[in-house]
């Protein structure tokens, strides 16, 4: 956590959990994100579309601070990324949950023991999450399929996994890389509508995908990411959550 | 979770194994080495032939004797019989000597005493047999001049010949072990994005290794021992199951307790490397 008195904690007290002001960031040789301006709040949930290789990984890898921004300024719950140590990003990290386009897990584990990680990792007993954890696999619809080793479990099957695991830890910003890829559109939407539904506990939910109809499944703020330039969509006030119920 | 020692874990469990008894072998063999040369040394400094000049004859021989037994260099004296000097040109030659054959002997074998060995050993013995009356000269004496660093030299080229190969196992352990890091690579993937640092998740997979270099080291070490055993029992003959716990000093037990020890850290170190390597590339890309 980011010490008081300090203009990005306060950025994040105010509720602010990203805010990204004219950022660069790319691989290499190669930019990716150029001038970037993006900001995402507590209890919201924004949808960045774009058509493929157009920078919507590349934005989340930049939030889910595994890429540094090369110019500009990326506060990431009350994190400024690019002049943080690795002990400060994995302490941000912990609360961040992250859904990758090809989420990678402990292939022998079990779901169940692969959604429980994050609890693992923060010490806590399998006794004391065992419950909450069939909970969350009820939650995102895994049924029995938790009890497996996730080599067996089918494509739709690892991705509500790893939205489990991404909730898991009770994180305060979602991040979710294309999370309807290889699904049905049905199931592509009860997805993001289960990801969505987080925002009513204050956790901010931010959604990648080349899907510009998702926008339909729960109150969104929407933007349009082409060739690496970010741009607002439709900024009103998001419709309210009945509308979409 | 599926049992732990699944196919590349118990490829490299065995990996381990082998290192580990190679270690603890090359241990216990710079250990018999160490214990042999030591022995040839004792038995060399404590060793002398006093050939009795005058006076001639059986009263030559006891009153050397009796010189030399109230000498505090000399352990024991005693002259050499027909049989003895027959045994031992027998085993200098090769050639088999009748004692029948022998002439009359005017020699005393003496073991000296073990602080001996430090000093002006042929000096004193003539000027003690001469303070009893006796002229006398020895004609195998300790001399430290004449190939008398060898054993030294051996034991040390033993020693260190030994631990430059158990550097070199605990190295090929080392290495062995990141191929534990790399099959945990998903692990330290996950572990990365869930925000374990760089040293938790290195931990984490350096533990496992090093739990596995331990036991692999425990069955290495045990394998080594075992087989030391038995290469104590095809040399030694006549050696019994009571003899040889009498046999095995402390210090010979090293090598195989280092070898458990030595593997598990081995193992760890070069895990935790391979982990936070591949933890650094998980943690930040472009």
């Amino acid at each position: 956590m980011a010490r008081p008195n300090n203009p990005d904690f306060d950025l994040y007290q105010s509720g602010v959990l990203v805010r990204l002001t004219g950022v660069d960031a790319g691989y290499g040789a190669a930019t990716v994100l150029v001038g970037i301006d993006f900001e995402a709040r507590a209890g919201e949930v924004s949808l960045i579309t774009g058509p493929a290789a157009a920078g919507k990984t590349t934005m989340t890898h930049l939030m889910r601070l595994a890429l540094p921004p090369r110019s500009g300024r990326a506060v990431i719950l009350g994190l400024d990324v690019g002049r943080s140590g690795g002990k400060a990003r994995a302490n941000v990290k912990k609360r961040i949950g992250y859904v990758a386009e090809n989420p990678v897990f402990v292939e022998q584990w079990t779901a169940f023991d692969n959604i429980a990680m994050p609890l693992r990792m923060a010490g806590h007993k399998p006794r004391d999450y065992a419950e909450d954890v069939r909970e969350l696999v009820d939650f995102v619809g895994l049924g029995g399929a938790a009890d497996l080793a996730m080599e067996k479990l089918s494509g739709a099957e690892r991705r509500r996994a790893a939205i489990a695991r991404a909730l898991a830890g009770k994180p305060e910003l979602i991040l979710a890389d294309d999370p309807t890829a290889g699904m049905s559109p049905g199931d592509g939407r009860r997805v993001v509508r289960l990801l969505a539904e987080m925002r009513r506990v204050g956790t901010c939910i931010i959604v990648a995908s080349q899907d510009e109809t998702l926008a339909d499944c729960a109150p969104m703020l929407r933007w349009r990411i082409d060739r690496g330039r970010l741009t607002p969509v439709d900024h009103a006030a998001p419709q309210e959550a009945e509308a979409f119920e | 979770m599926r049992n732990a020692l699944t196919g590349v874990e118990r490829a490299l469990f065995w990996t381990l194994a082998f290192a580990a008894f190679a270690a603890a072998a090359a241990g216990l063999s710079a250990r018999a080495v160490d214990r042999v040369a030591a022995d040839y040394e004792a038995a060399r400094s404590s060793y002398a032939i006093v050939r009795v000049v005058a006076p001639e004859g059986p009263a030559g021989l006891a009153a050397a004797e009796m010189a030399l037994a109230q000498t505090p260099l000399v352990r024991s004296a005693a002259p050499m019989t027909a049989g003895r000097a027959a045994a031992l040109l027998s085993e200098w030659g090769g050639a088999d000597v009748s004692a029948e054959n022998m002439p009359p002997l005017r020699l005393v074998e003496v073991e000296l005493a073990p602080s001996a060995a430090q000093r002006d050993v042929s000096g004193d013995i003539v000027a003690a047999l001469a303070q009893g009356g006796v002229t006398a000269e020895l004609i195998q004496a300790p001399d430290d001049a004449g190939g008398g660093g060898l054993a030294t030299r051996v034991r040390m080229a033993a020693f260190w010949g030994a631990l430059v190969f158990s550097l070199m196992m605990a190295v090929i352990v080392s290495l062995a072990a990141r191929s534990l890091a790399a099959r945990r690579r998903e692990m330290v993937t996950v572990m990365c994005d869930l925000g374990a640092t760089r040293g938790q998740t290195a931990g984490r997979v350096a533990d496992e290794a090093a739990v596995l270099g331990l036991y692999a080291g425990l069955a290495g070490g045990a394998l080594a021992a075992v087989a030391g055993v038995i290469v104590l029992w095809l040399a030694i003959p006549g050696l019994n199951l009571n003899a040889l716990p009498q046999m095995i000093l402390p210090v010979d037990l090293v090598p195989i307790v280092a070898a458990p020890l030595g593997a598990a850290i081995a193992a760890g170190a070069g895990a935790r490397a391979a982990a936070g390597y591949f933890h650094a590339q998980a943690a930040r890309l472009g």
